[in-house]
């Protein structure tokens, strides 16, 4: 009900702001233009909640917070433009078909709430649910992929292990001959599974929430944070200072950086992922394909790009410069896979950040400084889990309590030991 | 990205292994378990200056000190670990 | 088709009038001159359409005229595409048109532009969403909108290659400034690579007058005589960390595409300018092109581009494709120049150019418009290497600024001047690089770090003239709106809206319209796309700032990234007699093993029985050396090492710091100070580097020395009742019961064959030798043992057998039976952990686990039902779906007919005897005990012992 009073207020405040085909009509012929996705607002001195961070996990958190717990005094801060960390970087895969129940529950909620987000948000996300195929080439990923397929169906996720020939059936493309080095014995089909339009759902976040009264702050950089007897009391920002007895971590590849601010040590290295698009050609692959083994993954875009995305840099940096050899090895394994596209060229290729832990698995919730808390650790596999993890945060931090659902995920395992086992399954899947 | 390698000379970074940051270990005897997993887990991560402790892999095999920037990816130095005077 | 529209010879002319052919456009014949690029045959003919735009479908014509040109991609020979402008056109080529139904010159989906108002810029985010279980449905159309070629469905019959380079100095771009800069370089002792991305040096010169034809001349005998290495249709495509810099070669004998990875010491860029389209009303109608494509088309390909033509103009480069023009017979109806505040209000047409409405009202018939109204500094390779683009109001475009010091720009990116004045600068940097260069080569060969490169008192750095942009009037937008981004169809006014709508920051408006993201990435369409949203903003360019460039600086080919292939397989010395033997290949990690001969069960009952043998090759083999070794394997392993006498083995347990278990085997002490440590193949690599790290990091002060064997040994596992018997009739070695003991080794000779290490173990439960034969006689014994124990029963059996033998035997493989959080105590090895040692890797967090009961442990299972093999991997559920378990390994035991197992299950569940519910994959379940121990066979260990 929350819901729909809020949007009656946004259709009364801002009128010809909702998107739909008629809109879309009568703007065409009235050439009105469209209401502004959000607003440009001034710092105020202080919020209840500070969200550092203008990427997925941000947003989301703020729009959550704002729309099922009536929290409108927040803040998020981005220091760049919205979306310019890993949310606007990565390739959009989105899947549930982890390995631990605890993982499987998890993203498959997010799964759920990515299905209905275009309507709830009223920005067409384009999620493109054409399945997710990973491929097996040794016994031992079969072994993995049987393991996963059980663990998912008992959690009520659609993921079935396929033999060669349903393989070659869904992506005809593929090398299937059984002397090449890594001969396809099968693979993890997960039919929910799919690709997503980042930006899409970057903007429609921060739409809702700048409708729900959330101020979106871009061009503005945490530098620090006050922390008093173990309390949050404020940040400092290089436009001014805020008082505020929350703050909350979703800066992905820059987590260490501000959790340091706060003095809380985290369990993360920051590794740089690489993707690269080729030039368009004309729809022919409906499925993301991802092989563990050759550390690549491919799917094609409703533009006809073919993306391409791999394993983590070997080493840790900040720099999203790129390297020539991810694009030798990419191709080298897409081509392994798929021989008839030698002539397809590779367009573009780039770098995000991300925050990897010890277990392929988020740290999320409280840490040991009151009113901070933190929502990383996503690595390489954290934008199919925004919708999750902002409505999850948005209800530790309105209520104090934190859900079961992200209970195991706490920044308290590691110093307990506690681990999630997460690592079989995350690892290039993203 | 290129590491002067003390033995080998100035090599790509392909040719190298990033270990992990420079960081004592704990007296297996006498650590807490919060300390021991501290060792185990919780990284610097600095966005700047890192220490660091590589193996040329592909090369001579020793295990290397590096000082490098991790936004710029410079190296500045690189030593011998096995005889790099004190830790 | 005959060529209607071709000119007599021109001086700088590219074609060989010589050399005739044919080739095929969308199926009709073509003339074409060898020499002629796809674009300029067609253009002789006449032919003016060669594609239609991505969301409109209106037709487009020649652009640019070069490889950037955005109007040209076309399928040639199956090669989906192919930039027609720049690639040559040759005998038979068939070239058709891309994304046109039915036709090129009748395309249906023109009619997007009937309803193109209501497509404005990402109409998709805001339409779609109700009904949701429609989506998919629309999901599947809007694919549809995608453009490009088909992708080859045929395996490509090219091929492609890759090679290293060590310039002193290289040279992206070819035109008079790179030609001199180059030519300097050489001349300072440097060795110098020059890169043109087109098919012959020059630059603009190449449609210079005579007096630049001239020069041309010079400056091309120059490079030859310098010694330079030149590679032209090739493109310096990216420069990452440590001037590692990539090039793309084309037409090299016999090979598609290379791939040139060049470690410079310097870079020289010199890209040259980029003729900026103007965005006005009409812009994109074929007719309307850009000054360079108007001069190379006349110049290079003797090509009269049209017959009436309306020039607007703002720099010399207008002035003389008038000039041209006049040369060329066209009729050249009307020059507007800019810099008189003469303008192009909107450009007429339906499928072509039909007039131009001016500025002072004239509306003037024509077929051709030819813009010169500013350029564009292709800044991506600076970019890339660190520097800045800054904006320079007065000249009208960015500059690049702040390059790191072993990099440097000449030519039009760095300003502007008379040829003489660019060669005069580009020599000056070409000078200085070469000396940079040269103190870098002295400065890496020193070790010292490439941010403390300082040049030494003795060369002073070469004085660098003065070389700024000259003035020039700003035009980006006119009065109408038009196409900026002719690849994305993405016009002003898209962008404009975007900004008003709140994507007000470049970066938003690009990703939001798509606009500088098709496949010229921004090198036409960024500076008016910067300007199409300043104009929405009303800021300026230099506030709205640039997009980040990304490599590549063009597209490369995945054949050429990939290379050829290099495929490493390791192979032991007797895999060959496996693939003539029928063994069936099995990929593990890096190398190709026999899984099993045709019948594994046959296998396993010929080593129970009698005697099998096994290449165990692949064994991770490490020769330790040192009287600390005890030490060190006191602290690998989780068991004790240190009372191993001399001829003795055991089994140990490797676990990392965290307790989790790393890798396992066995290693015997061949002498006082002589140790061979044995892993598993796919741990070896990590093992050594293990080592090799407590060795050189945190116990420096041991003398201990690795040496990694695996290759240097095949090894050879002899199992079964018989391999006493057999092993006797090969060896003097005395291999008695009492004299050859359980856990002992030996070395001696096998088959003849000297310093073969024999050790007595027993991974498959029975008695067993592993000879560990020198390499290169490995497949003399394997044959000799195989002949010997002919009468014996043997037969060789694979990685299959040896894992149900295993299996029966309750041995856990590591990764199988274990997981990334298995600790020690978990995966049954309480009698290995040794907590009462002082230090091993991973001993507090075992002090910890054995003081919790909280973790999965390994146990014996065996189905109640025997018939029935579980697979490997079906969870064990409590309550119907609570997972308490799994089964880590399965298989039917041929020994004893019945299936048997391991799993990890959950510590109320692993008592013996306990039963416990396997939920099977195919659905149903069925109900397993807990047994007493791992094995299932010969728990006593009688038989190995025997
Ligand atoms: C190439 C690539 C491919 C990927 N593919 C997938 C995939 O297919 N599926 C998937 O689920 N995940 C994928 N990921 C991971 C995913 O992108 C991230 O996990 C996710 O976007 C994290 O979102 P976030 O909002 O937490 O962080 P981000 O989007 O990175 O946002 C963090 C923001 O914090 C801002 N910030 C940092 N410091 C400060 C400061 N001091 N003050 C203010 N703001 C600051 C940054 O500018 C940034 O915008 C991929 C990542 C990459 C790089
Ligand atoms: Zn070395």
């Amino acid at each position: 009900m929350a819901t729909a009073s809020h949007q009656r207020q946004r259709s009364r405040r801002r009128p010809g702001a909702r998107f739909s085909a008629f809109g879309l009509l009568r703007q065409g012929l009235t050439r009105a233009d469209w209401p502004r996705v959000w607003r440009h607002r001034d710092l105020a001195g202080s919020y209840d909640a500070v969200i550092v961070g203008g990427g997925v996990h941000g947003l989301a958190t703020a729009y959550y917070l704002a729309k099922n717990h009536g929290m409108h005094n927040i803040a998020v801060l981005e220091k760049s433009y919205l979306g310019s960390g890993g949310s606007g970087r990565n390739t959009a895969i989105i899947r549930s078909n982890y390995l631990t129940p605890e993982g499987v529950r998890f993203y498959d909620r997010s799964v759920r709430l990515y299905e209905e987000l275009a309507c709830d948000l009223n920005f067409n996300v384009m999620f493109s649910q054409r399945g997710h195929l990973t491929l097996a080439h040794n016994d031992s990923s079969l072994r993995t992929m049987r393991w996963r397929a059980e663990v998912n169906s008992l959690e009520g996720v659609d993921s079935r292990v396929i033999d060669a020939t349903e393989v070659a059936r869904l992506v005809p493309q593929l090398d299937m001959s059984e002397h090449a080095h890594h001969p396809i014995l099968g693979g993890l089909y997960h039919p929910p599974g799919g690709i997503i339009r980042h930006d899409a759902v970057v903007w429609g976040y921060a739409r809702a929430a700048d409708a729900l009264g959330v101020h979106l702050h871009q061009g503005t950089e945490l530098t620090g944070i006050d922390v008093v007897d173990g309390a949050v009391r404020g940040v400092q920002t290089n436009r001014g200072t805020i008082s505020t007895p929350v703050v909350v971590n979703c800066t992905a590849g820059w987590a260490s950086v501000i959790a340091d601010m706060a003095g809380v040590g985290l369990p993360i290295t920051t590794f740089p992922l690489q993707a690269a698009v080729t030039e368009p050609v004309r729809p022919f692959l409906d499925t993301v394909v991802v092989s563990g083994s050759l550390h690549v993954y491919v799917s094609q875009t409703a533009r006809g790009e073919l993306v391409f995305g791999a394993a983590v840099d070997p080493f840790p940096s900040y720099s999203m410069r790129g390297s020539l050899q991810f694009t030798e090895s990419v191709a080298g394994h897409v081509l392994e896979l798929m021989p008839a596209l030698s002539q397809l060229r590779m367009l573009r290729q780039w770098a995000g950040l991300c925050d990897m832990t010890p277990d392929f698995s988020p740290v999320m919730g409280i840490t040991p400084v009151d009113g901070f808390y933190v929502d990383v650790g996503w690595g390489t596999y954290g934008f199919k889990a925004a919708p999750v993890a902002g409505e999850t945060m948005a209800e530790l931090i309105a209520t104090g309590k934190t859900p079961d659902m992200i209970a195991g995920f706490d920044l308290a395992r590691f110093a307990d030991g506690r681990l999630v086992g997460e690592r079989g399954a995350a690892a290039v899947g993203h | 990205m290129l590491i002067s390698c003390p033995l080998c000379g100035p090599r790509d970074a392909t040719e190298f292994r990033y270990v992990d940051e420079r960081r004592q270990r704990p007296d297996p005897e006498q650590a807490s378990p919060q300390q021991w997993r501290d060792y185990l887990y919780v990284r610097a991560n600095p966005s700047g200056p890192a220490r660091e402790l590589w193996l040329h892999r592909s090369g001579c095999r020793q295990y290397l000190f590096v000082d490098r920037h991790t936004l710029t990816n410079e190296v500045q130095t690189a030593a011998l670990a096995r005889t790099e005077g004190t830790r | 088709m005959t060529s209607s529209h071709r000119l007599p010879p021109q001086p700088g002319e590219v074609i060989d009038r010589a050399q005739r052919f044919t080739f095929r456009w969308n199926g009709r014949p073509y003339q074409a001159y060898a020499g002629d690029t796809i674009a300029s045959a067609l253009a002789a003919s006449g032919v003016r359409v060669l594609s239609r735009s991505l969301k409109y479908h209106r037709p487009r014509g020649l652009l640019s005229a070069d490889f950037n040109d955005p109007n040209c991609m076309v399928t040639a020979d199956g090669e989906p595409n192919v930039r027609a402008a720049h690639r040559l056109v040759s005998p038979g080529m068939s070239v058709s048109s891309q994304d046109t139904w039915p036709s090129l010159r009748f395309d249906v989906k023109a009619a997007n532009q009937l309803v193109g108002r209501f497509l404005g810029p990402g109409f998709y985010y805001k339409t779609f969403m109700r009904p949701q279980r429609l989506w998919p449905a629309y999901d599947k159309v809007l694919g549809r909108f995608s453009h490009g070629g088909y992708a080859p469905t045929a395996p490509d019959v090219d091929r492609y290659d890759q090679r290293y380079a060590h310039p002193d100095v290289l040279v992206a771009g070819g035109g008079p400034a790179g030609m001199a800069a180059a030519v300097a370089a050489a001349d300072a002792g440097a060795r110098v690579l020059l890169v043109d991305e087109e098919h012959h040096l020059g630059g603009h010169l190449r449609w210079a007058d005579a007096e630049g034809l001239e020069i041309l001349r010079e400056l091309r005998a120059a490079v030859q005589a310098a010694g330079i290495e030149v590679m032209t249709d090739s493109v310096v495509t990216g420069r990452y960390d440590g001037n590692w810099v990539s090039v793309l070669q084309r037409s090299v004998p016999g090979v598609r595409e290379r791939l040139v990875k060049a470690r410079a010491k310097h870079m020289i860029v010199a890209p040259g300018l980029i003729d900026r389209p103007y965005v006005v009303g009409g812009n994109d109608l074929p007719g309307v092109m850009l000054s360079t494509a108007v001069r190379r088309l006349v110049n290079l390909y003797a090509v009269k581009p049209g017959e009436r033509a309306v020039v607007l103009t703002a720099n010399t480069a207008g002035d003389a494709v008038a000039a041209d023009l006049g040369r060329a017979g066209v009729d050249v109806v009307r020059v507007l120049d800019a810099r008189q505040d003469e303008d192009v209000v909107r450009i007429v047409g339906r499928s072509a150019v039909r007039a131009v409405e001016c500025s002072d009202g004239a509306v003037v018939d024509c077929d051709l418009v030819v813009t010169a109204i500013g350029w564009t500094a292709p800044l991506t390779l600076a970019t890339v290497s660190g520097g800045r683009a800054e904006f320079r109001a007065e000249a009208a475009r960015f500059v690049p600024v702040g390059l790191p010091d072993d990099v440097s720009a000449v030519g039009g990116i760095v300003g502007d001047g008379s040829t003489d004045q660019l060669m005069e600068h580009a020599t000056a940097v070409g000078r200085e690089a070469a000396r940079r260069a040269s103190h870098r080569a002295v400065a890496l060969a020193a070790g010292v770090p490439h941010a403390r490169v300082t040049a030494p008192a003795d060369t002073p750095a070469v004085a660098i003239p003065d070389l700024r942009p000259a003035a020039h009037p700003m035009l980006s937008l006119g009065r109408t709106d038009g196409i900026v981004d002719f690849s994305e169809d993405v016009s002003a006014k898209d962008l404009k809206s975007a900004v008003r709508e709140g994507y007000d920051s470049i970066e938003l408006a690009k990703r939001y319209t798509t606009a500088t993201m098709g496949p010229s990435q921004g090198k036409l369409e960024g500076v008016n796309s910067i300007a199409a949203v300043a104009a929405a903003t009303g800021a300026g360019l230099a506030e709205t700032g640039t997009t980040t460039g990304r490599p590549p600086y063009v597209p490369v080919s995945l054949g050429a990234l990939a290379g050829r292939s290099h495929q490493l397989l390791r192979r032991s010395p007797l895999q060959g007699w496996h693939d003539s033997h029928g063994a069936a290949p099995l990929y593990a990690g890096s190398w190709v093993r026999p899984d099993h001969y045709g019948d594994p069960a046959a296998e396993v009952q010929a080593v129970r029985d009698a005697v099998g043998i096994i290449d165990v090759t692949p064994l991770g083999k490490f020769d330790l050396r040192g009287p600390d070794v005890p030490d060190l394997l006191e602290l690998l392993y989780i068991n004790k090492w240190r009372k191993l006498g001399v001829g003795s083995v055991r089994y140990g347990v490797m676990c990392a710091e965290d307790g989790v278990v790393l890798d396992d085997g066995v290693t015997g002490r061949l002498g006082p100070e002589h140790y061979l440590m044995t892993t598993t193949s796919s741990g070896a690599e990590a093992t050594y580097d293990w080592m090799e790290r407590w060795l050189q990091t945190e116990r420096r002060q041991w003398r201990v020395h690795v040496t990694p064997v695996t290759s240097n040994y095949a090894s050879i596992n002899v199992a079964g009742p018989r391999s006493r018997e057999l092993l006797a009739r090969l060896t003097d070695l005395d291999l008695a019961p009492d004299a050859f003991r359980y856990m002992q080794v030996r070395t001696g000779a096998v088959a003849g064959i000297a310093d073969c290490v024999v050790w007595r173990i027993g991974f498959t439960g029975e008695l067993s030798f592993e000879v560990h034969v020198p390499a290169g006689h490995g497949l003399h014994v394997w044959k000799a043992l195989l002949a010997t124990g002919s009468d014996l029963g043997i037969r060789p059996f694979g990685i299959e057998a040896q894992r149900i033998l295993r299996l029966e035997k309750g041995h856990l493989i590591v990764g199988q039976d274990t997981d990334g959080l298995t600790q020690a105590y978990g995966a049954g090895l309480d009698w290995a952990v040794k907590l009462d040692k002082p230090d091993f890797a991973g001993k507090p967090e075992l002090v910890w686990q054995q003081m919790r009961d909280d973790y999965l442990r390994l146990v014996g299972l065996q189905p109640v039902d025997g018939a029935v093999v579980p697979p490997e991997a079906s969870q064990i559920v409590e309550d119907g779906t609570r997972i308490v378990g799994r089964i880590t390994s399965s298989r039917m035991s041929p020994t004893l007919g019945h299936a048997v197992c391991l799993g990890l299950l959950a510590p109320h569940l692993s008592s013996a005897g306990t039963t416990v519910t396997v939920r099977l994959p195919g659905g149903g379940s069925i109900q397993a005990r807990v047994m007493p121990e791992l094995a299932h066979v010969d728990p006593e260990g009688v038989r190995l012992r025997g």
